[in-house]
């Protein structure tokens, strides 16, 4: 029953806190979730980019999602985690996140679509879903991974 | 027949030959009477021809056939090589490029019948006034034409036979049976010599009987064998039968036989037979013409009285293997998670509070030269020639001299220096770039160099060479040179650069603008080059594949284009260095010397802070500042400096500590943060962390 639901007209998306909010990742666009792990500083880049990982013998950058969201950075705890998300353009990269907290499944129909003209966090979110009465805004990966 | 599995084999051949022919055609041009370019080019003609007809490809075929029958028609001296019929030919050339394009992309050739084309060809071999000499020459051509295909018309008398083999045959005429000796020619273009092969064993069983075959069965089996083989058959049924069976299997070019009877005489031959056969396949040519040195090959020695020295035999075929450059790819990643676990392993048994055995020690250091000497043997799998790619170059320089109207030479050296795979089928454009720059650009029009005093002929060179871990390409001419004040005053012209930057800029920076997208100094812009796409695209295309490129130029004398490449693309020996608590690798192929200098040995010339080494200044690049971190080293402490080199440039790069050398893999930083040019890439140390690798030909 659940399945056939996933092929019809429904999206399962991550579920990630960052600040106090709660944030969804389509999760197609997801490749792996890891804890926080020794991170190389590259030098010369944008601000949001924290350096390179490791993951199973590939490099791969990372950035914080609140440097790019404009928000103050916050200190590492133990549910800090790493998204790692495939992009077409961008290739792997991984999104340190808050937390990382569960897998819901939004009906297409039930996602209130925002308005052309996003600014500030607003600027990366597609999207609003409704989920046991909280709400989830949903992350724009290709707007989040612009440069 | 489903070809489609030998479609890769068939376009990769067919490629190797239109460049053959590409490259003997133009032989030709400078010598039309060469025998043995003629003979190659027929050579490469028929083969494609074969190939195509196997494939079904039906008009290259017929393209192909016509050339071949002009070029069959030259060997035997009826008609002569013109100036016209080789741009005819090259026209056939292209028309053919096309078809293996179109059969790329669709596998299809496509619906150009080319009759055009072939009718020229058609029309070369309408001779005029030549018909006489022709009808003279004709027959005298033709059994020389002969003896070349057939030199083994009685290969089967060849075939040494026992004494059992013997009765058996002089039994068999006894009962009234007939004995063959067939000799079978498969096609040149056949990919399954043995399944066709076996095919004509099975068709003649169905008839008869096989004797004995020469080379083996078991030979033929395994294809070890030319283009024929020789068999002695007992059936009851007629010659024609036998052999029109065997000419029915595909990619059968003929059979051609004889009734054996006589075995007495036979029998005395066939124990000297052995020894015998080379000498008198020598002797063809000596009987025909006593004059001639019996070295030479029959048909040359019969056919026009030879013009030219005969380069050799051909040449011995090499023992290969097509691989996909896919599997090799997997091979090569394969090797470098090798090389990272055996990265881990070492640094998990030097670590200070492990206690290894001497014995693990010793078979760690095994491990370590096993994994470098596999990584050597899979690069060099996969290194090719480049002269693949610049074989194209005379042919298209060739083109260019009737285009431009210029007069110009093009003389390469170091076609076969070798490149990564992946590196020559890449290069191919920037040089191709580069060379019509050379041509259209650099070169002046044959007018304005007399008036220089410089030869009427302008050259073009292309040298490529081994440097250390790098292959340098250099590609220039003897032209004009990049004329910097048009380039400085195009630039401000177009708002690139303000006019008070040009006054900063020295000539260097200036001619780097040149790189800039969209930056043509070209007055007009022809069919050649000067659309405004070019430089760039040869820059992005060689720092793509890990290289530079820059130019020497001279006003007047002429501009030299160096593309500097790495040898490798995925394994180095690095040194690996410390700069602010962070590890960094460095390719140790730049690095020249490792010094320790005092803080007073620097000194500053021109504001830039400088050490004298040796005899030589040498600049200092801060690391620590390059990088934007905090040097641990105390002040007034000594110095750690490595020296790097590039080309003949040398730079002094600080660093805090020296880790010592390792050989590292190189990871792509992913496009995301591949804008910094001082990080070239990235690597994964035992530990499972990630350091950096500085690229010092951008810090230089």
């Amino acid at each position: 029953m659940e399945e056939l639901k996933i092929n019809n007209g429904t999206i399962q998306f991550i579920v990630i806190k960052v600040g106090e909010e709660q944030y969804g990742i389509d999760i197609k666009y997801v490749d792996n979730i890891i804890h926080m792990s020794s991170i190389t500083r590259v030098p010369k880049v944008a601000a949001y980019i924290k350096g390179v990982i490791n993951v199973r013998g590939e490099v791969i950058p990372v950035m914080n999602i609140r440097t790019k969201m404009g928000l103050p950075e916050a200190e590492y705890t133990k549910n800090t985690r790493i998204v790692i998300v495939k992009s077409e353009q961008q290739g792997f990269v991984g999104l340190i996140v808050d937390a990382v907290r569960e897998v819901v499944t939004l009906e297409v129909d039930g996602i209130e679509k925002m308005s052309y003209d996003r600014t500030g966090k607003d600027m990366f979110v597609t999207g609003v879903g409704k989920h046991q009465g909280s709400l989830i805004s949903l992350l724009d990966l290709n707007e989040v991974l612009a440069e | 027949m489903d070809v489609s599995q030998y479609l890769e084999i068939f376009l990769d051949e067919t490629r190797e030959h239109l460049q053959s022919l590409n490259t003997e055609i133009l032989n030709l041009e400078q010598d039309p009477e060469n025998e043995d370019t003629i003979n190659e080019i027929f050579r490469a003609a028929h083969s494609l021809k074969g190939m195509a007809g196997t494939m079904g490809y039906k008009r290259m075929q017929t393209l192909t056939h016509d050339m071949e029958n002009v070029f069959s028609e030259v060997r035997n001296g009826t008609i002569k090589i013109k100036s016209h019929m080789i741009d005819i030919l090259f026209q056939c050339l292209d028309a053919l490029e096309e078809y293996t394009a179109n059969i790329q992309e669709n596998s299809d050739e496509g619906t150009n019948d080319n009759e055009a084309l072939i009718k020229l060809l058609n029309d070369c071999l309408k001779p005029e006034g030549a018909e006489e000499e022709a009808k003279e020459e004709t027959p005298a051509a033709a059994p020389s034409a002969d003896a070349g295909t057939s030199s083994g018309e009685d290969k089967w008398n060849e075939i040494p036979l026992d004494e059992a083999q013997r009765m058996v045959l002089t039994e068999a005429v006894k009962q009234g049976k007939k004995v063959y000796g067939i000799t079978v020619k498969v096609q040149e273009s056949c990919i399954l010599k043995a399944a066709r092969s076996f095919l004509v064993f099975k068709a003649v069983e169905e008839q008869g009987e096989i004797l004995v075959s020469s080379p083996s069965v078991q030979d033929i089996e395994d294809e070890k064998f030319e283009l024929d083989f020789t068999i002695i058959v007992i059936t009851d049924s007629p010659l024609d039968k036998v052999l029109a069976d065997i000419r029915n299997v595909s990619e059968i070019e003929d059979a051609v036989g004889a009734e054996m009877t006589d075995f007495e005489e036979h029998k005395e031959e066939a124990p000297a037979a052995k020894e015998e056969a080379p000498a008198e396949v020598k002797s063809v040519p000596a009987k025909a013409e006593p004059s001639k040195p019996a070295a030479a090959a029959a048909p040359e020695a019969k056919g026009a009285p030879a013009k030219h020295e005969k380069k050799g035999g051909k040449a011995v075929g090499n023992r290969t293997v097509r691989v996909d450059i896919e599997k090799l790819d997997v091979l090569m990643n394969l090797v470098s998670e090798l090389i990272i676990a055996k990265n881990s392993l070492v640094s998990a048994t030097t670590q200070e509070n492990s206690e290894s055995s001497a014995a693990v020690d010793s078979q760690i250091e095994y491990l370590e030269n096993v994994t470098t000497s596999l990584h050597e043997s899979v690069m060099k799998v996969r290194m090719v020639p480049i002269e693949s790619v610049v074989n194209k170059f005379p042919r298209m320089i060739r083109d260019l001299t009737k285009k431009l109207n210029k007069k110009m030479d093009l003389t390469m050296s170091g076609e076969e220096t070798e490149l990564d795979r992946t590196v020559v089928d890449e290069i191919g454009d920037p040089l191709m770039h580069l060379l019509r720059n050379s041509a259209d650009h650099g070169l002046e029009s044959a007018e304005v160099r007399l008036e220089r005093g410089k030869p009427e002929v302008g050259s073009i060179f292309l040298n490529a060479y081994q440097d250390g871990n790098n292959v340098i390409i250099e590609v220039g001419d003897d032209g004009n040179g990049i004329d910097v004040e048009k380039v400085k005053n195009k630039a401000i012209e177009r708002g690139t650069i303000t006019p008070e930057q040009a006054g900063n800029m020295s000539d260097k920076e200036i001619i780097d603008l040149l790189f800039l997208p969209s930056f043509s100094t070209a007055k007009e812009v022809t069919d050649v080059s000067g659309r405004g796409v070019g430089l760039d695209v040869v820059k992005s295309k060689i720092e793509m594949l890990g290289g530079e490129v820059e130019v020497k130029t001279k006003l007047g004398e002429g501009s030299t284009w160096i593309i500097r490449l790495p040898l490798t693309l995925a394994i180095i020996q690095a040194l690996m260095v410390e700069v602010g608590g962070e590890k960094y690798a460095i390719s140790l192929n730049s690095v020249t010397t490792l010094e320790n200098i005092a803080p007073s040995d620097v000194k500053l010339v021109q504001s830039e802070e400088v050490i004298h080494l040796r005899g030589s200044v040498i600049p200092l690049i801060r690391l620590n500042e390059v990088l934007d971190i905090e040097s641990t080293r105390k002040e007034g402490e000594n110095m750690i400096v490595a020296i790097v080199k590039k080309g003949d440039k040398l730079a002094g790069l600080v660093v805090d500590k020296l880790m010592g050398q390792q050989e590292i893999v190189i990871k792509s930083l992913g496009k995301f943060v591949d804008k910094t040019k001082i990080i070239s890439g990235a690597t994964i140390l035992g530990d499972g962390e990630v350091a950096l690798i500085l690229d010092t030909n951008v810090l230089i």
